[in-house]
């Protein structure tokens, strides 16, 4: 046999087979029927029927198809040794970073208070100091008052409510305080938070979700940048408390968002801030806000209960009506010397929170006693106006001693902002090159000197960023006046703390000379 | 025409974090059957109507197309609140099975066009008119089901993206 490939054999063999599988065919049931139907289906119409046959062959190819991930899926085939010598290769990373040096000594030497916070306070050490370290600025911590009407509550309602607002935790102290809060600020409703953390944090996701826009300033605290972070909202920074760099942001996102579909755009600020101290300028803002159409954020964690002739916070001190500002978010946990945190606002805007705000739906609400207590403390700031008075003497008189008094130090607070900020001046800064881990480093050292001299003060503490976030607070001394200590105290203390801020830097100056 | 870009290991993370309940009932048991028997309502609707069998199997087709392409790849997102805009946008269709191709539940909903159109030619008696009408329809529905089309937009066909 040649190995020539013979062409009429194998058309014979071809055709043999096209005839079995004809008759196998012809003996399916129904086949005929199928076939005539097929036929009567050309009807003269080549191009359709190729169409036809086309759409029907793609869609068997499609059926028969294997499934696929479209998802970038790094797999690597791996031997059972190589798996093996990875794993013991694998050592886990610790749940909680080890401490740097800085951190261990701070908490060696970090005070522990022993009994009831007040303007005097116990240490563990047995020393008794000037606590001028909580936000204790009218003393309520001492009243014979509030402490009288708390354990009468507490007697009466127990201690927490075991549950979330929505679900049987409301009771009748917390809805007395939301209208409390409400008539005090001149807003149509107000709606309490557990905590005034988390009250920032599930404000803003409650209105703001992905595709919304918020412009933000940059120095805004912790709490706000993790509702930031947990809303998924664009953000757009401007420069602290600068309104023409607010302006230029907000005409920019007009601009680009002009063909687009309409989204939420809020603006995010605070009254007084966490990070520097300074009070912003409400008017502007919300002039700003009526011209480019955002709505506004204010987070009065700070100024409420501070600011203004009552307390009534920024609004109440710059003269600006409370509707005008969408949501007012504040504590009752610093100067109120109660717990947890509110927001304010409109009828609909309180409504939205009670079943989209995460805390306010998942956490336990706030105890009963802390609810009478930051009645009260409404109510006396509104009797006692007196107190803003003496408050704000006690301001000026620690200022006295410090700005422009200290060669080193100068307070970045507002007059009326009894957390005073002392920083270092930036001319110290300059001429001794000094970092952000030097200034924490020197501060501490205040802090401590200050501590020998029985003054307890503390310092500013920021948590960290990740690298996206360019701004960083300056490092501060934190000094929170009290009502509690009377005019010579407070100046005793200032001293103290301005020879306390001399000696380190003169120190620091012989060392390095 | 665009593609739609990869999304941040964050955004990944939120659709990752719960099951997508907007896309998962296209496996469900009777999600499958009710192609046929909305088809099958949607045609003796029709026939209530004083017009002709060709006419009636044409719109049947037209409306089955027109929704099914309104419903798996016009609108975009999720239509209640629960994953904060995770899916916001991406289609129906790119949200079945997390974007896996040829899974069960997309090869039956592509087959289901393809014999409605057979059957509609069938019906209309292989007239010209009404065969190039449920072709270019067929055709309407079947092309933005195919892997090649997987996230690419265009601007005519789609509504505008949101903007992230």
């Amino acid at each position: 046999m040649n190995g020539t490939f013979d062409f009429g054999e194998a058309q014979n063999t071809a055709l043999h087979y096209v005839s079995l599988a004809a008759a196998q065919v012809q003996r399916v049931p129904g086949s005929a029927i199928a076939l005539r139907y097929i036929k009567s289906s050309y009807q003269n119409d080549p191009v359709r029927s190729a169409v036809e046959l086309f759409l029907f062959l793609f869609a068997v190819r499609y059926l028969l198809a294997p499934t696929y991930s479209t998802l970038k899926s790094a797999h690597v085939p791996l031997t059972e040794d190589e798996i093996d010598e990875l794993v013991e290769d694998w050592t886990p990373e610790p749940l909680v970073a080890a401490q740097t040096t800085f951190e261990e000594a701070e908490n060696e030497k970090r005070p522990i208070i022993v009994g009831p916070t007040g303007p005097k306070s116990r240490l563990s050490t047995g020393r008794t100091v000037t606590n001028l370290a909580t936000q204790n600025h009218y003393n309520f911590l001492s009243s014979a008052v509030l402490k009288d009407r708390a354990i009468s509550t507490l007697r009466t309602y127990g201690v927490g409510p075991c549950g979330p607002p929505g679900f049987y935790g409301t009771q009748d102290v917390h809805m007395k305080l939301e209208a409390d809060i409400a008539s005090h600020l001149g807003t149509a409703a107000c709606i309490i938070y557990a905590q005034s953390f988390s009250a920032s944090s599930s404000v803003i996701p409650a209105f703001s979700k992905r595709g919304d826009i918020i412009v933000a300033d940059r120095a805004v605290n912790y709490a706000i940048r993790k509702g930031l972070q947990i809303s998924r909202s664009s953000v757009r920074w401007y420069n602290h408390n600068d309104m023409a760099d607010l302006e230029r942001v907000l005409a920019t996102t007009v601009k680009e968002q002009a063909r687009k579909p309409l989204t939420r755009r809020f603006i995010i600020t605070e009254g007084i801030s966490e990070t520097c101290g300074d009070i912003l300028d409400l008017p502007a803002l919300v002039a700003l806000k009526h011209r480019y159409k955002f709505r506004l954020i204010i987070d009065e964690c700070l100024s409420y209960g501070v600011l203004g002739r009552t307390g009534r916070g920024i609004t109440e001190h710059t003269n600006v009506d409370a509707t005008n500002i969408d949501m007012i978010i504040g504590s009752l946990s610093g100067a109120l010397c109660a717990g947890g945190g509110f927001c304010a606002g409109s009828e609909d805007i309180v409504e939205h929170q009670r079943l989209a705000a995460p805390s306010y739906t998942f956490s336990a609400a706030l105890p009963a006693m802390l609810a009478t207590a930051a009645s009260e403390t409404i109510r006396l700031l509104q009797e006692q106006p007196d107190l803003f008075v003496q408050l704000r003497e006690n301001i000026k008189t620690m200022r006295a001693q410090l700005d422009p008094r200290s060669d080193w130090a100068m307070c970045t607070s507002a007059p009326e902002n009894p957390i005073m900020l002392l920083v270092f001046k930036p001319e110290v800064v300059e001429s001794r090159k000094l970092g952000v881990q030097d200034q924490e480093g020197l501060l501490q050292d205040v802090v401590d000197e200050c501590l020998a001299n029985n003054v307890l003060i503390t310092r500013l503490k920021s948590l960290p960023e990740g690298p996206a976030d360019a701004w960083q607070p300056q490092p501060a001394v934190k000094v929170c006046i009290t009502t509690g200590l009377s005019k010579r105290e407070t100046e005793k203390a200032g001293i103290i703390i301005r020879h306390a801020i001399t000696k380190v830097m003169t120190r620091k100056k012989a060392q390095s000379a | 025409m665009y593609t739609e870009p990869p999304e941040s290991l964050e955004h990944i993370s939120d659709q990752a974090a719960l099951p997508n309940l907007n896309s998962e009932w296209v496996n469900a048991k009777g999600a499958w059957l009710i192609h046929p028997i909305l088809i099958l309502l949607l045609k003796i609707a029709l026939s209530t109507l004083p017009i002709s069998q060709e006419t009636s199997w044409t719109l049947t087709n037209l409306l089955y197309i027109a929704g099914s392409y309104l419903m798996f790849h016009y609108v975009r997102g999720v239509p209640f609140e629960f994953n904060s805009g995770a899916y916001d946008n991406l289609n129906m269709w790119e949200q079945i099975d997390n974007g896996d191709q040829y899974t069960p539940a997309k090869k039956f909903l592509l087959a289901v066009p393809i014999c409605l159109f057979l059957v509609s030619t069938h019906y209309t008696h292989y007239d010209l008119t009404y065969f190039m009408v449920n072709f270019l329809a067929t055709l309407a529905v079947v092309v933005p089901k195919l892997p090649a089309l997987h996230r690419l937009r265009f601007a005519f066909f789609n509504p505008d993206p949101d903007d992230r």
